[in-house]
């Protein structure tokens, strides 16, 4: 009823829609020549601003702002959007771990998310966060239904599309969370027996080439967490931001299937995304699991994890010792 | 310092007085004033399409305001205090509570859009909400301290910059040594009491309704015994008062007039960009200038995650506090030009000793206290937080304290 009802929805949209030269309105998201994610709800995991923007008003969508900077929502935010607060909303604040079933079904039950709810999660700073929201999700079954926003803040922003102040009012669902699938999240004993060879899987380690070599443990500005620098045997280098382009979309999937497949990666294998403390390599899950239909997990430890771990193998091509030389 | 609050003393420009070539002078006294407006304006137009611009501009745009109401109201915490204590005139201070009502109203209606349900655990956007404990008690009496040696808290200071007081940068730079030494003390403090003492925000508690009645209230109580001692009014009313842009651009502003602005001001800049506050970029840049000289500790506690005049470093030339302050001494610069209140004088030795360690204090009080009288005492009290009566109440008794042992031993007047 609801694919049937978007569906229908899409297709007017599309059929209203000028089209000024870019693949923003193609129906789906696999079989399109230039290779280009698009923007139909049902079948793409991504959404335009543009259909966004005509679609506010529609009864079962919930856009969900996961922003970095607080103060951000508040000041104007995509007009009915609701606020999730990455860092207390969506993870425990005592032990490290994503927010467990309970405090989970809380926060979708506040947000009015059923499980027949299109949810479309946009944040500042490249989606990072949103991106790492859409992990989350997924983890409690919320997966095809949960898409991000194109571009996210940053695009909607550029675009001059309205922000609004208000706080929306919306009926809370009757969400329940079971727990949480394992199947997206790659745990450190994965990934140890991905470094000592006894499992074929992939290591996407998406940070800095620096951080990745071991010549800095710590993007700069940002607290040394780990006791050793370097990274995990076996893994290969792709830093996140090279999967958008400089208006904050994501690349069209034939450039995004190069980029990895330059590494190694072309979804043949297993795929564990991992970074520093598994947020930024969220992102790259997301483009891996959701747009390009590979296998892939997210190993949120990452290496705050790894590298504070007693014994076992890391690959420092910079040849640090602590922190230095 | 403390010039008397002067709706009918202030000297007149001359581009009021009669019988004088109208253009020349107006050209003279408007001239320069004019120039530095549309210079703030341009700059702010400049800054809307930069990088940061949609934060950047707002914030030059609300600091200009506040320098200029500040300028134009002579909204000086430590004058209108000194005023009711030494000259019995309560209307400075009835202008900083009208303030604080304009802005706890306006808070509300800010906060009840954002956060519809107080009651949670979480705490409003960058709202200054502190914790309340012994260090912040020890904070803003410093700080009150700090006024009374110094003439000025820091805001004032600032606007006086403008107004060309010798006392002001000697004042500014003990402000800036003082963030040094309070940085120098954080790490004992905060775990001594800081990390125990609870952040306590009273719509949480009490509702939006329940704590706006509350704030008012107390406000009222507080506003009750001073509109007793309101002077008569003079005889005559002033030259020219009935002329609106002499009453704006010449004339002192009642002080609740002023404060009305700084509630209104308050409430806006919270709703754009973030509360008001002008300690940040003075703390921020000094601890990064400690931090390059290595006199800081390698890591300050905590610090980090509380509401307040945030230090954070910072990485960039402009910040949303940096050319705040820079809009706040330009207007205030402007306005004091126009009034024909610039009056800049050669330092002497007492500016410079009253100024150095008036500042130290002020310092060292704004930054245990995470804020000064308008980061902590208005945007806290704006916002519902229990930190800025507290840092206020401190703040009010220490100055009065150290104004009557100054008074004694004939250093203050």
């Amino acid at each position: 009823m609801l694919k049937l009802s978007t569906c229908a929805l899409a297709i007017l949209v599309i059929a209203l829609l000028p089209v000024p030269g870019s693949v923003a309105q193609e129906p789906t998201a696999k079989q399109d020549k230039a290779g280009t994610v698009r923007s139909d709800p049902s079948n793409s995991p991504l959404i335009s601003t543009e259909w966004l923007e005509k679609t506010l008003d529609a009864g079962k969508l919930r856009v969900v702002e996961v922003s970095v900077e607080p103060g951000v929502f508040e000041r104007g935010h995509i007009p009915g959007a609701q606020n999730i607060v990455w860092h207390t909303d969506l993870v425990e604040t005592v032990s490290r771990d994503i927010a467990g079933p309970d405090k989970f079904a809380a926060l979708v039950r506040r947000l009015g998310i059923d499980r027949d709810t299109t949810v479309v999660l946009y944040g500042d700073n490249n989606n990072w966060f949103a991106a790492w929201g859409a992990w989350v999700f997924a983890q409690y079954g919320l997966v095809e239904n949960v898409k991000l926003l194109d571009g996210g803040r940053k695009k909607w922003e550029a675009e001059k599309r309205p922000l609004d102040t208000r706080a929306p009012e919306v009926a809370a669902s009757n969400f329940s969370a079971a727990t949480p699938s394992p199947a997206l999240r790659a745990r450190f004993s994965d990934v140890l027996a991905v470094a000592r060879k006894e499992r074929d899987e992939q290591i996407l380690d998406i940070r800095s080439p620096d951080e990745f070599s071991g010549k800095i443990i710590a993007p700069a500005g940002v607290q040394e967490l780990a006791i050793r620098a370097g990274h995990i045997p076996g893994s290969v280098n792709v830093p996140w931001a090279k999967a958008v382009n400089p208006d904050g979309t994501l690349k069209p999937v034939a450039e995004l299937k190069a980029l990895y497949a330059a590494a190694g990666i072309d979804g043949s294998k297993p795929i564990i995304t991992s970074c520093r403390i598994g947020e930024r390599s969220s992102h790259s899950w997301f483009v891996l699991s959701r747009v390009l239909g590979y296998p892939a997990r997210n190993y949120d430890g990452s290496w705050t994890e790894y590298g504070n771990a007693v014994g076992v193998p890391v690959v420092n091509l910079a040849g640090t010792v602590w922190g230095g030389k | 310092m403390t010039d008397r609050v002067a709706g009918d003393g202030a000297p007149l420009p001359h581009a009021w007085a009669p019988a004088t070539p109208a253009w020349r002078t107006a050209t003279q006294h408007w001239g320069l004033p004019l120039v530095i407006a549309l210079g703030l304006a341009g700059t702010a137009w400049w800054l809307s399409g930069q990088p940061g611009g949609a934060r950047l501009a707002p914030s030059l745009t609300f600091g200009a305001l506040f320098g200029f109401v500040l300028q134009r109201s002579r909204f000086c915490f430590y004058c209108q205090w000194r005023d009711l204590l030494v000259d019995g005139d309560p209307r400075g201070l009835l202008g900083i509570l009208a303030a604080l009502a304009a802005g706890l109203a306006g808070y509300a209606i800010v906060l009840g859009a954002w956060m519809p349900d107080p009651s949670g655990a979480r705490l409003p956007p960058d709202a200054h909400i502190g914790p309340v404990g012994p260090v912040l008690v020890l904070a803003g009496a410093v700080f009150g301290a700090g006024m009374a040696v110094s003439g000025s808290c820091i805001s004032a200071h600032l606007y006086r910059l403008g107004e060309g007081a010798p006392i002001a940068p000697f004042a500014l730079l003990g402000t800036a040594m003082g963030f040094v030494l309070g940085f120098a003390t954080w790490n004992p403090l905060y775990l001594a009491s800081v990390s125990e003492a609870p952040v306590i925000w009273l719509p949480r508690h009490l509702g939006y309704a329940g704590s706006l009645v509350l704030g008012l209230a107390v406000l009222a109580a507080l506003a009750w015994p001073l509109l007793k001692r309101l002077p008569r009014p003079g005889p005559l009313e002033p030259r020219g008062a009935n002329d609106p842009l002499r009453a704006v651009f010449a004339g002192r502003w009642p002080v609740w007039l002023g404060g009305i602005a700084v509630g209104a001001i308050g409430t806006f800049a919270y709703l754009r960009t973030g509360p008001l506050g002008v300690t940040a970029e003075i703390g921020g840049r000094a601890r990064q200038a400690a931090g390059a000289a290595g006199l800081l500790p390698a890591r300050l506690e905590g610090l980090d995650a509380f509401r307040g005049c945030a230090t954070a470093l910072r990485d960039a030339v402009l910040t949303p506090n940096g050319v705040f302050v820079a809009g706040l001494v330009l207007a205030s610069f402007a306005a004091a030009l126009a009034a024909g209140q610039f009056r800049p004088a050669r330092p002497r030795l007492t500016h410079a000793a009253r100024g150095l360690l008036g500042g130290v204090l002020l310092g060292w009080g704004a930054m245990t206290g995470l804020g000064c009288s308008v980061g902590t005492l208005l945007s806290g009290i704006m916002a519902g937080a229990l930190s800025g009566w507290v840092f206020g109440i401190a703040m009010f008794a220490g100055a009065a304290c150290t104004l009557w042992l100054g008074r004694r031993a004939g250093l203050l007047a």
